[in-house]
């Protein structure tokens, strides 16, 4: 009561302190920040500012404020005293999303007073929308929508702006109930991009969505077609053919679609396959349809390139698909009842109605015909099921069809016996037992049983035989046994098998099957084998068949004998591969390297080639001593087309000069300078040489061809160290001269003959020719040069000086190997030159001879 | 020559202006062909009489035996065919953009006579379609390469004449719209068959050159990137 009092007191105090309503209103003082919005979670701090006129009425300072948050006094340890007049306070992780913060005094060290509240909303920033998504419904405006993200507890306004790369749309404002979504208040202007987002924006932030650029051509849903409409075909019973009206955004975009169907009496929907309905079109012919059957059918559609949205379904539409000839006989029985005729009997014949989907249309009506035995057909028309005749008593076959706007069923076949039939049993005899239920509206499914009167043993055993015959099994076949020699129901077979020596092994087998296999045999070994079928009363045994089992089963001799071929195929591959690689070490060890005469040249030089004294460095490899003598002897043939009798004598005297050389330094060019007969030549080293071929027949060859495919015009007379046998040709040198003859004839060149010799070659290669030697010659020593010098000038002796300085050039150009393929130059040969040869038998030299003049030796 | 250049120059720089007058915005769709595939569909449903010459005739009573005769395009207002189809590309895309905003001028005229809430929205429709189209253009004459193709001088045609002068009276004013607009859309159609030749002879050069598009070096490269805004710079190079 006292308390109350004291309220009541203070109450009156602060009015009647107060001056008037205006300075009652009035705040002591105010909190910044007035109405703030605060993130959650973060820290907020207020500030609360007294006034100084209140503070001094009150005689209160900052010190005196204290905070309230929704009535409840906040620690002092969250308060910051700033200065006389202000004091903060400051909230950490801000939680609730509403709070009434208010400051307050407490003056006369009592009485709390309210200075100022504040309202702080809470909340968070908009997160940016996502799956910004844009539909165009056609006849409609664009419409996007998107996902605003986490709810803010603000208000946030989602703004839709869209524009072209020419023109800015005004923006989509959302309405407050559907922030998610705004519909644009323009038309969709087909075939231009447009650039669309949105801004979301509250009082913590703005955030705008990834922008998305598209035609709005490609997010259309068209209006789905319409009039849609069914038709069947006489000509195809199951073919339905639909057709409808595309909705106007067809004069845009071409278009794809849905085709569904179902029967009017199911629920699911079959659709047509996609690729059959992509493109556009009005009208789609549904095939393999039941006949006479309701169909019902829905379309939609959607641009051609898939890019938009399906249209909604058209009306549903249905159509009958037309008749089709009865797919199945109907079903029918009799009754046969006493009739009062004698002789005669009331047969009714009842069937039932086909089912639909059998009926294939509306049945019109049914034939029934009647067959007596050995009488003529007779036919009737019914339009009931069922059907009542007198028929006398003998055994009839009556057929009955349905028959519809197409045609008719297939005919069902009953036979109806004989008055008086009545069945004699057999034994041991198979019968067929049918039941046929009749009911008011016609006979049931017939159910049949085999039945015997009394069962006997087969009367045959089954012949069994093989299948399969293994190295360790075998597959063993029979056939059923007939009906006729069951004599009951066949339980189970039992195979026998034994070889010749062994116990018979029994094996039951039931008597569905008709193959079995033989497990765990013998080997290369024969068996005989018997089948026993058995009925309830007993069996009976087939033939004995015999069969002998393999040595090797199936691939087993292939598994051996392939990789056997394989390996020594491989062997002979690698032998083959390892003497290819060795191939010269085998031909040097078994076969050395026999030169063929008939490949050998001689090289040609001029006289008129100046000696060229190359001593390069590259001539240099060849060592002193290895070139020592050359003389080179040519003989000029006369251009006209028939040898000279000298040329052939002196090609006589290089036979002879071979045989009578041979051991000591055989062959025609040879023999030019290693023979003691031919001083004019000899050389120094004529005897090593000598040793050094002393172990090999050498003779020369008549080259008659052309360097490199040239026309030859000289006939080039070259030794070689060949042991080999000479070639007729060489052996002849008749032949030689007529293919000489033949060159000379075609050629018109002036025909010259050289006869070189390289005399005291240590390394020798007998059928390289002289000009390829003289060209691997490349370095004589001063030596050499100073005898091949003494020698020509013996030569020159018997010569013309003229002839004698043109010998020399081609002497000494040979002999340091100064010929080469350009260098060759030809000597003419002369009319006198026969005469000169003559002179010469002796060392069978032909002789060099330059234009206008012949030198003899 | 000199004159020649000049004249390129002077293209240029109204094309330019006309172009700078245009707010930087939304990017442009970067592939020729797209946006050649886009112009050719624009023009093709553009050209169709129902988009605004059937409502206009239905709309002004025009519909009527002996009148329609009357409406038909009067020569020198929108350029031929023939004209379209010797210029140079910008230059084509130039005169095209030219027509097409006098179009929308004269539309605005013609839409003082339409009172219907229903055949204006037809109307605003066409508008924005045409400034679609003039957005295109404005981002193919972007991928344009900088040269001129045809060197030799063209007469780049009247262009759609500007309203003309105001007639008194209502009916003939009524028929020179219809002529108006039946130009307009045998314009739109010719305008279709020289963006078709265009998509031919690129794939003609296609087939020549392996060459992508008619970009030649110049600054627009990838165009798709939202911040590729309408620089003003000239608009044909050279």
């Amino acid at each position: 009561m006292l308390t109350l009092k004291t309220w009541i007191v203070q109450a009156l105090f602060i009015f009647f302190t107060t001056e008037s309503v205006g300075e009652l209103l009035e705040p002591c003082g105010h909190i910044k920040p007035e109405s703030p919005v605060v993130q959650l979670g973060s820290n907020f701090t207020a500030v609360c500012v007294l006034k100084e006129k209140c503070m001094d009425y009150f005689h209160v300072n900052a010190n005196y404020i204290f905070w309230k948050t929704n009535h409840v006094t906040v620690p002092k340890e969250q308060y910051t005293v700033i200065n006389r007049t202000a004091s903060s306070v400051t909230f950490t992780d801000i939680s609730l999303l509403n709070i009434q913060l208010t400051c307050n005094i407490r003056t006369f060290g009592q009485i709390d007073q309210n200075v100022y509240g504040i309202r702080i909303i809470s909340g968070l920033p908009p997160e940016k929308p996502k799956n910004l998504s844009c539909i165009v419904n056609e006849g409609k405006k664009m419409m996007c929508q998107w996902d605003p993200g986490r709810e803010t507890y603000l208000e946030t306004n989602f703004t839709l702006k869209s524009e072209w790369a020419t023109e800015k749309f005004a923006d989509c404002k959302t309405k407050r109930d559907i922030p998610t979504s705004c519909t644009v208040d323009y038309s969709p202007v087909y075939f231009v991009n447009i650039e669309v987002w949105v801004e979301a924006e509250n009082a913590l932030g703005k955030v705008t969505s990834d922008h998305i650029n598209f035609d709005p051509v490609d997010k259309v849903k068209p209006n789905p077609p319409h009039n849609l409409s069914v038709s069947n075909s006489e000509e195809l019973s199951s073919i339905l053919k639909l057709t409808w009206i595309n909705s106007s955004i067809q004069s845009f975009i071409r278009l794809k679609y849905n085709i569904q169907y179902r029967t009017r009496d199911a629920s699911i929907w079959s659709q047509i396959p996609p690729e059959d309905t992509a493109s556009s079109r009005t009208s789609f012919t549904v095939q393999d349809l039941k006949p006479f059957t309701e169909y019902v059918f829905r379309v939609r559609c959607m641009k051609e390139d898939g890019k938009g949205f399906w249209s909604d379904w058209s009306e549903e539409a249905s159509g009958i698909t037309y008749e089709d000839r009865p797919s199945k006989a109907p079903s029918f029985w009799y009754k046969i009842e006493p009739s009062h005729t004698h002789g005669y009997r009331s047969v009714q014949l009842i069937w039932k109605t086909l089912p639909p989907f059998e009926a294939n249309g509306k049945i019109l009506d049914y034939e029934v015909t009647l067959i007596r035995w050995k009488s003529r057909l007779q036919n009737y028309t019914v339009n009931d099921t069922k059907w009542t005749v007198n028929l006398t008593n003998d055994r009839y076959i009556a057929t009955l069809t349905a028959r519809n706007l197409v045609g008719k069923s297939d005919a069902a076949v009953l036979t109806i016996p004989a008055y008086n039939f009545q069945g004699n049993l057999a034994e041991s005899k198979c019968y067929l037992i049918t039941v046929t239920p009749v009911y008011t509206d016609g006979p049931g499914s017939p159910e049949s049983i085999k039945a015997y009167l009394k069962q006997a043993p087969p009367s045959k055993g089954p012949t069994v035989r093989t299948k399969k015959v293994g190295k360790n099994e075998a597959v063993l076949e029979w056939d059923q046994l007939p009906v006729d020699v069951q004599n009951g129901f066949i339980r189970n077979y039992t195979i026998f098998y034994r070889t010749i020596i062994g116990n018979e092994t029994a094996v039951n087998v039931d008597s569905s099957h008709t193959e079995y296999t033989l497990s765990s045999l013998t080997s290369d070994t024969l068996y005989m084998v018997r089948m026993a079928a058995y009925t309830d009363e007993g069996g009976k045994d087939g033939p004995e068949f015999t069969f002998t089992t393999p040595k090797f089963a199936q691939g087993e001799i292939e598994a051996i004998v392939v990789p056997v071929c394989l390996a020594f195929l491989l062997t002979t591959l690698l032998g083959v591969l390892f003497c290819f690689n060795k191939r010269d070490l085998i031909k040097k060890h078994i076969w050395p390297n026999v030169p063929d005469p008939s490949k050998s040249h001689i090289a040609q030089w001029s006289p008129h080639t100046p000696p060229r004294h190359n001593f390069n460095s590259k001539d240099q490899i060849y060592s002193d001593g290895n070139f020592t003598d050359v003389s080179v002897v040519e003989i000029e043939a006369a251009n006209d087309k028939k040898p000279f009798p000298e040329d052939l004598k002196s090609l006589d005297l290089f036979k002879k000069e071979k045989i009578s050389t041979e051991g000591h330094s055989s062959g025609i060019g040879g023999s030019s300078c290693m023979s003691s007969s031919r001083p004019s030549i000899s050389s120094s080293d004529e005897n090593e040489s000598a040793q050094n071929t002393s172990g090999t027949v050498q003779y020369s060859t008549v080259v008659h061809s052309g360097y490199r495919h040239q026309v030859p015009s000289v006939q080039v007379f070259s030794r070689s160290e060949s042991t080999q046998p000479l070639l007729d040709s060489e052996e002849r040198p008749e032949d030689l001269q007529l293919v000489d003859n033949t060159d000379s004839s075609v050629g018109n060149l002036p025909r010259q003959q050289y006869f070189k010799q390289n005399c005291s070659q240590r390394e020798t290669s007998p059928d390289i020719s002289h000009f390829e030697r003289s060209k691997q010659v490349s370095s004589v020593n001063e030596e050499d040069f100073v005898r091949l010098k003494q020698q020509i000038s013996d030569i020159s002796q018997s010569c013309g000086s003229g002839q004698m300085k043109m010998f020399q050039e081609i002497s000494v150009a040979d002999a340091f190997g100064l010929h080469t393929e350009g260098q060759v130059e030809r000597f003419e040969t002369v009319g006198t030159e026969a005469a000169v040869d003559e002179g010469m038998s002796k060392s069978y030299l032909p002789q060099t001879v330059r234009r206008g003049g012949y030198m003899p030796q | 020559m000199r004159a020649q250049l000049m004249r390129r120059t002077l293209l240029s720089l109204v094309l330019g202006l006309l172009f700078l007058s245009t707010p930087a915005m939304g990017s442009c769709l970067d592939n020729y062909q797209e946006l050649l595939g886009q112009l050719q569909k624009q023009a093709d449903f553009m050209q169709h009489t129902s988009m605004l010459l059937d409502p206009y005739i239905s709309i002004q009573g025009l519909d009527k035996d002996g009148l329609k005769e009357h409406c038909q395009e009067r020569p020198g207002v929108f350029p031929s065919k023939d004209v379209l189809q010797r210029l140079s590309r910008q230059e084509f895309l130039q005169i095209l953009n030219t027509t097409l905003g006098h179009v929308l001028h004269r539309l605005r005229t013609l839409q003082k006579d339409i009172l219907k809430a229903q055949d204006l929205e037809k109307l605003n429709i066409a508008k924005l379609n045409i400034r679609g189209f003039k957005n295109n253009i404005h981002c193919m004459a972007q991928l344009l390469p900088g040269s001129l193709e045809k060197t030799e001088p063209t007469p780049t045609g009247p262009g759609a004449s500007p309203s003309p002068t105001p007639i008194s009276d209502a009916f003939q004013r009524r028929l020179e719209g219809c002529r108006f607009l039946h130009g307009y859309h045998r314009f739109m159609h010719s305008v279709g068959q020289v963006f078709r030749e265009w998509g031919q002879s690129l794939s003609r050069s296609r087939r020549h050159s392996p060459r992508r598009g008619l970009r030649k070096g110049k600054h627009r490269t990838h165009l798709s990137s939202r911040n590729k805004r309408l620089m003003p710079r000239g608009w044909l190079p050279r």
